[in-house]
């Protein structure tokens, strides 16, 4: 009992502690780490319902992402509708999405189910490269003015600052964390987690696998347009490759590698990682350290290979964290965190 | 007329070269039934490596493929050895993610070393061509590519068909467990197998390196294109591979002549959805699970 | 004490002197775009060389856009917000520069750009967004219009990536065709990174296209020569409006690339003050010749920095000074102008060049040709 009220006080804190911050930090840069924490957070979740609880593991939620920012953008830019009615739109077309590449790929298991999601999500990629009346093609939708969201006449926010996309943010993370709680402690948890054990026992039980995989689509589908809306309306650019492409699937479904699938926390320690290592990287902080601590001659070769290509090498590192976490923790970090505490717990007996 | 024809025949072309793609994904997946994800990027390093032997030692890339090959065998050796052999009983899941994982470690590391400029190989016949007559013309460094593979290709089928390792290979996919029971040493045949299905792959990128760009990401393309190739042919064969690949070369060049530049990806994309949904065991292939 | 005050004034005096300029550099020094992103980085290299001499010292803050767009776009975001520049000099690519533009203008700080063709980039009112380089418009009826000059061309085929600068570029080149009375007789946009385009190739030929209008980038351009040869198409003239027809890589090629005729807003050839020498200095710094992009970078940040200085590194200051401001150098004569709808562009002369024996040899305007073009384009060997 006393544990829960822990845990709960602690995620209070916790909540109200993020809720404060835009109050007392006023760098846009912080805010920025903070919204791709967010963003980040947000995707993991998604893909969680469908790939952790229900064990569908598609590697072509690209295309879901891409829906939902291209349908936002497309009406904000052509037809000025504003994206706080935009992503409904953008709801209601990767619903149907959802559905069609369901009937598809449902029907396929293992590595035939993974072939296929992929093989989906190309099509959608390059059909947005074709179908330039309707998405621009290649050349992208640019869009960086953001219609003032207004209450009858008071303008909430003109979306100039970071502080509004902080807050939609981390809505977004509430939302998805929420859906994963109830996913988690309902039936439907349920039905989902036995359809993931063994799919045909579940079948021979009476479940209808159909049903369920595809609810679990939807959802999953659903909240991952909407993280892409906001992608979508945060970076006020969108292309094929970078909303549509394979790197975007495979990103997603790494946040949950790494931090756990099947767990509600495991997305966020697996964002807690990427994020911060990849900006770090991105932004010379990590040779920037070495010259700093001395380890790295600044103007040595070696520390001009690293100024110029250490940037380049988050993904080198992601690479690395999945072979390692498939090799030695196939659970993803909350798995091994959890074993630890089951060990510790059984040697203090 | 001269536009079909000549359509067909770069589509034949390219298509020999994609099969070498798929024979080396299919006795992969026959043998140890793991999706190799980074297929792609493995022909990326055969590409580099032909790259880097051209311009250091002067020594043309078709001729190279005689040091290519060997290399890229122990290269998918030590993979296999290494990374590939502690999953083989694990979920599928795992698999194809520890392989994507090891195609990301490929393709960046050879992104800083190299960084990602595309580079051409010119080699002096690189814009050489055979006239066939009725408009037609023949790229001479693509014919040289198809006819090295269809040699490969034989000599592939002499191995399976008449060695002992040959037939112990074919021996492991069809049936692991009775393999080993007969006394195949089953791991020794996954590490030639993974061997062989990279030194394929290794040679493939070092056949097209005259006739595409080089650069770190082009691995993922042909990775799909090989998962395409092996499911239209049937997993496991190679005969299949063989004929999936000149098959979606046709379908691609045809595609881009007929329909447009634009869509021909997407329309091999459609088929390997179709075939997945109607015949799943591919032209050639068994059905299994 | 006389010491003492003599010292201070010295340093009050020095130090604007020694003040050096931040100003700002997004480009794509890595990804496909790198190749010629390597020529805008050296050009500014020598700028910044020569600006020393001068006495006017620059802090650059070098950002890498990798080619694409979003990260060109957080790239100004960091250098208007966080590295407080003065002004930026930059990107490379269409799709970036106008991504950065708006950004620029949200944010007051005067963008110069080197070499991006896309039209819309001036057309948009931008007070804050200077163009150096000719755009596409120029690239389109400069080739057409030489062609025009040399024979009788009745049929034209596009052939294109189809990103923005693909895109556009031969969007406008379609339009003045239209005006000239020459027929488009094929229109094909292929995705980046193809690399067969045979079967595209071999149906151009057979409708018989007396001109053949390309826009690629570096490796494409390659490619589609090879692959032209190839299946022999032969037009009256291969004109090659993108970057990758005007780089040394291409004129290495010779057996595909000789008499390919191209536009380039700049030659070592040309009689503007100093850019024959800036072509040799290049040459001896650099160890390869300069394309066009290095010499739209050098004389960019040269009228960037000299600007900065000028108005006390002050952002309002300096956008008025560029505005107002006119130049001779590397690049002729400079002045950002508003005409025809364009806003603070520099309208610039575009030279149309032929590879001649593996050389880039200048054919038209006349005042400037050093050889006369080779129309129609010889038989393939």
């Amino acid at each position: 009992m006393n544990k829960t009220i822990l845990k709960s006080a602690f995620n209070l804190l916790l909540l109200v502690g993020l809720l404060i911050i835009p109050r007392y930090v006023e760098s846009p840069y912080a805010l920025h780490m903070m919204i791709l924490l967010f963003m980040s957070v947000a995707q993991g979740q998604s893909w969680n319902i469908l790939g952790g609880y229900a064990g569908q593991h598609s590697v072509g939620h690209a295309a879901y992402f891409g829906v939902g920012a291209y349908t936002t953008m497309m009406l904000m830019h052509s037809k000025g509708i504003v994206p706080w009615v935009g992503v409904w739109a953008g709801m209601a077309a990767v619903v149907v999405v959802a559905l069609i590449i369901g009937s598809i790929c449902f029907r396929l298991r293992g590595p035939y189910f993974v072939l296929a999601s992929i093989a989906v999500a190309e099509i959608m990629r390059l059909s947005a490269i074709n179908l330039t009346t309707l998405t621009n093609g290649a050349e992208g939708i640019l869009a960086t003015e953001i219609p003032a969201f207004k209450i009858g006449a008071t303008v909430v926010t003109d979306f100039v600052t970071k502080v509004p996309f902080y807050y939609i943010g981390l809505f977004l993370v509430l939302l998805t964390l929420g859906v994963t709680y109830w996913v988690q402690h309902s039936k439907l948890g349920y039905f989902f987690q036995a359809i993931r054990e063994d799919q045909d026992a579940a079948h021979s039980l009476g479940i209808n696998i159909a049903l369920y995989k595809n609810i679990g689509l939807v959802i999953s589908a659903v909240l991952t347009s909407l993280a892409g809306s906001f992608y979508g309306i945060y970076v006020g650019f969108v292309d094929p490759p970078t909303v549509l492409g394979l790197d975007v699937s495979v990103q997603i479904m790494l946040i949950c590698i790494i931090g756990g699938m099947g767990t509600i926390w495991g997305p966020v320690l697996g964002s807690l990682i990427l994020v911060p290592l990849s900006e770090a990287l991105r932004s010379n902080m990590v040779t920037d350290l070495l010259v700093k601590i001395g380890m790295v001659n600044a103007d040595s070769r070696i520390g001009i290979f690293l100024k110029e290509n250490l940037s380049h090498a988050h993904v080198l590192l992601y690479g690395i964290l999945v072979v390692l976490v498939i090799l030695f923790m196939p659970d993803g970090l909350m798995g091994f965190v959890k074993k630890l505490a089951l060990r510790r717990k059984r040697e203090a007996v | 007329m001269a536009v079909f024809l000549q359509s067909l025949i770069s589509g034949i072309l390219i298509g020999g070269v994609y099969a070498l793609i798929g024979i080396g994904l299919t006795l992969i997946f026959g043998v140890m039934r793991v999706i190799n994800f980074a297929h792609g990027d493995i022909l990326m390093v055969g590409m580099y490596l032909t790259y880097m032997i051209f311009t250091l030692l002067g020594i043309d890339p078709f001729v190279s493929v005689l040091i290519t090959f060997p290399l890229m065998f122990l290269f998918g050796g030590f993979l296999q050895k290494v990374f590939i052999n502690r999953v083989l009983d694990a979920l599928a899941q795992n698999q194809i993610l520890l392989t994507i994982g090891l195609g990301l470690i490929m393709s960046n590391t050879v992104m800083l070393i190299f960084t990602s400029d595309y580079k051409i190989l010119s080699t002096s016949y690189s814009s050489a061509t055979i006239k066939v007559g009725g408009g037609v013309s023949v790229s001479t460094p693509l014919l040289i590519s198809f006819l090295i593979t269809a040699a490969i290709t034989a000599a592939l089928y002499w191995f399976l068909l008449k060695t002992d390792t040959g037939q112990a290979i074919r021996a492991t996919a069809q049936d692991r467990d009775a393999a080993q029971l007969m006394g195949i040493n089953v791991k020794r045949m996954s590490i030639i197998a993974f061997g062989l299905g990279s030194a394929l792959a290794g040679t493939a990128g070092a056949l097209i390196s005259p006739t595409y760009y080089i650069f770190p990401q082009v691995g993922s393309v042909f990775t799909l294109k090989a998962f395409v190739i092996t499911v239209l042919g049937g997993m496991g064969s190679v005969v299949g591979a063989t004929l999936g690949g000149v098959l979606i070369g046709i379908t691609e060049s045809m595609s881009a002549v007929y329909i447009s530049s634009g869509w021909k990806d997407v329309v091999v994309f459609v088929l390997f959805l179709l075939v997945l949904l109607f015949k799943p065991s591919g032209l050639m292939g068994k059905s299994r699970t | 004490m006389r010491k003492h005050l003599l010292a201070l004034s010295a340093a009050l005096v020095l130090t604007p002197c020694l003040m050096a300029q931040k100003i700002g550099v997004i480009n794509s020094m890595s990804g496909p775009e790198a190749p010629i992103g390597e020529n805008i980085t050296n050009g500014i290299k020598l700028a910044e060389e020569d600006l020393k001499k001068k006495g006017v010292n620059l802090q650059l803050v070098w950002e890498d856009d990798t080619g694409k767009p979003q990260i060109s776009m957080s790239a100004m975001e960091k250098l208007a917000t966080r590295e407080n520049v003065v002004g930026v000099v930059g990107p490379y690519t269409s799709a970036c520069s106008n991504a950065v533009a708006k950004l620029a203008e949200k944010y007051h700080v005067p963008l110069l750009i080197p070499a991006a063709a896309k039209e819309e980039i001036t057309r948009q009112g931008l007070a804050h967004v200077f163009r150096m380089n000719a755009p596409a418009d120029k690239y389109a009826s400069s080739l057409i219009d030489a062609a025009a000059s040399l024979g009788k061309p009745k049929t034209i085929a596009f052939i294109y990536e189809n990103t923005d600068f693909g895109t556009s570029t031969s969007k406008t080149a379609k339009d003045y065709v239209a005006t000239k009375g020459i027929q488009v007789v094929a229109d094909v946009s292929y995705p980046k990174g193809s690399a067969d385009y045979r079967s595209t190739l071999a149906q151009i030929k057979s409708k018989n296209p007396d001109l053949v209008f390309m826009v690629s980038y570096v490796a494409d351009a390659i490619l589609l020569m090879r692959q032209s040869r190839e299946v022999g198409l032969q037009p009256q003239a291969f004109l090659g409006a993108g970057a990758g027809f005007t780089t040394v890589e291409f004129a290495k090629e010779r057996a595909i690339s000789d008499n390919v005729i191209s536009c380039t807003q700049w030659t070592d050839d040309v009689n503007w003050p100093g850019a024959k020498d800036f072509g040799a200095r290049y040459k001896a710094k650099f160890g390869k010749e300069p394309t066009y992009h290095a010499a739209c970078a050098y004389a960019s940040m040269i009228i960037m920095a000299e600007t900065a200085k000028a108005s006390g590194s002050d952002r309002v200051k300096t956008r008025a000074a560029l505005k107002a401001g006119k130049w001779n150098g590397i690049m002729g004569e400079v002045k950002f102008a508003d005409y025809d709808g364009f806003t603070n562009q520099n309208n610039h002369q575009m030279l149309v060049q032929q590879i001649i024996a593996g050389k880039y040899e200048t054919v038209l305007p006349a005042q400037f040709a050093t050889k006369k073009a080779i129309y129609p384009f010889p038989k393939w060997k």
